[in-house]
């Protein structure tokens, strides 16, 4: 077992065999993606409701997700990351598209300014798992600014335009926070590519 | 380095408009330093979308496992990193990217729209679709439609002095009826045209844009009407 203070041994986080599942997804294996949805749904779920809020939207926003997964599996590059990030890009894009879709965003903005956006409420579903661990404790290593910046962006979907305002900070500087951020995440969490 | 490239995390985060992730998308396409900070930076991001797992309803596996059964795959896309970027290519690439953007605004109803006009207007049009949405200084507003129906994209170009709108999705406008688009300045409003007959979307190319202050849709008798009849369905504020 390791430490919680250790690394991840390799960039991906991808159980064994995932990949190769996806690959038979592709092919038109309807076997292998309930097999991919048993893995990977709640994380797509918990993420989507996290941003999206409702659970009925959730739920509709993950058929989405989940059905675009089998529609593109083909377009999967496994140069580029791993399966779970890359179902989990998807899954974010298509919260995000309807946060902003749903909202007008003077309205979203002035809604979330009065929430408390607390460091807590993010990781609050974080378990002991060894994933999960290392990502709060990650996130515990960035500047306040640097998390807030990415707290909003991520888990609430707004653009760095909509950030910038929120935090009172000037575009340049937002957009460096949030590099900034992940780069200091990607380090902490051993991520590498290629 | 470029102000494009301070843009990696935003983009990783999805923390841009489609008109942003467009036009860094193509800036990927020449940039394999990027690239690379861009393929971990997403991977970055994911974790974090890793940390958040919750058991979905049991409905939710029924339900996609369905939709699946009758969701037709799509095959796969050559990389753009395996080829060589010829200059033609990079052009190709440049519209590729733009027809992104208008896809992510519903390029459905635009395609369909204009099918029915002639070959050269229509690429005329295309081509000044793509221009506004390619604008540097392209500003997309969007809206929900009446009763939060459908959605509706603007996207304006001052520079251009013109604007693309895409609606779609929107309640039929009844029979012998037609949604029109008005943009509003200084109290008087102006038609920027009607999506057409009973149609609940369409893509609409607006000229003169400058010192106008909002966009409006109403519903009006076919043809379409030389005022606004209220009430206004969506609004858009420009300034």
């Amino acid at each position: 077992m390791t430490s919680s203070g250790a690394r991840l041994e390799s960039g991906s986080i991808d159980p064994p065999g995932l990949d190769d599942l996806l690959r038979r997804v592709a092919r038109g294996d309807e076997g292998a993606f309930a097999n991919l949805y048993d893995q990977l749904a709640p994380r797509v779920y918990g993420l989507i409701r996290r941003i999206v809020r409702d659970p009925a939207q959730a739920e509709e926003v993950a058929q989405e997700a989940l059905v675009d997964v089998w529609r593109t599996a083909a377009r999967y590059d496994p140069a580029r990351g791993s399966v779970v990030s890359w179902v989990l890009t998807i899954a974010h894009r298509r919260a995000v598209d309807r946060v902003r879709a749903e909202q007008a965003t003077a309205e979203r903005t002035r809604r979330v300014a009065v929430a408390d956006v607390a460091f807590d409420d993010v990781v609050e579903a974080a378990t002991t798992r060894f994933e999960q661990q290392q990502v709060r404790r990650c996130l515990g290593s960035l500047t306040d600014l640097q998390r807030e910046a990415v707290n909003l962006a991520y888990y609430r979907g707004f653009t760095y335009r909509e950030v910038a305002e929120l935090l009172e900070t000037g575009l340049p500087t937002v957009k460096t926070r949030m590099r900034d951020a992940l780069i200091r995440l990607r380090d902490c969490l051993g991520v590498s590519i290629g | 380095m470029t102000d494009i490239h301070t843009l990696s995390g935003a983009y990783a985060l999805d923390a841009v408009t489609d008109i942003e992730r467009a036009a860094f998308a193509r800036h990927l396409q020449q940039c394999a330093a990027c690239r690379q900070e861009v393929a971990e930076l997403t991977e970055t991001a994911g974790r974090l979308g890793g940390a958040t797992a919750t058991a979905p309803p049991n409905r939710l596996r029924t339900q996609v496992l369905a939709e699946v059964g009758r969701t037709r795959q799509l095959g796969p896309q050559r990389s753009a990193r395996a080829l060589a970027p010829a200059p033609w290519r990079r052009w190709t690439l440049a519209v590729a990217a733009a027809v992104v953007v208008l896809l992510a605004v519903g390029v459905g109803a635009f395609v369909e729209e204009q099918r029915v006009r002639d070959a050269q207007h229509q690429s005329t049009q295309a081509a000044r679709i793509e221009a506004v949405l390619a604008a540097p200084d392209a500003v997309l507003h969007t809206s929900a439609g009446p009763d939060g129906t459908g959605r509706v994209t603007l996207v304006v170009s001052e520079a251009r002095n013109e604007a693309v709108a895409v609606v779609r999705g929107l309640r039929s406008p009844g029979v012998d009826r037609t949604y029109q688009l008005w943009m509003v300045g200084d109290g008087r409003a102006t038609s920027a045209g009607t999506l057409g007959t009973a149609a609940s979307g369409g893509t609409v190319l607006i000229e003169g844009v400058r010192g106008q202050q909002a966009f409006a849709i109403t519903n009006e008798p076919a043809g379409g009407s030389r005022a606004p009849t209220p009430p206004q369905l969506a609004t858009i504020t420009l300034v």
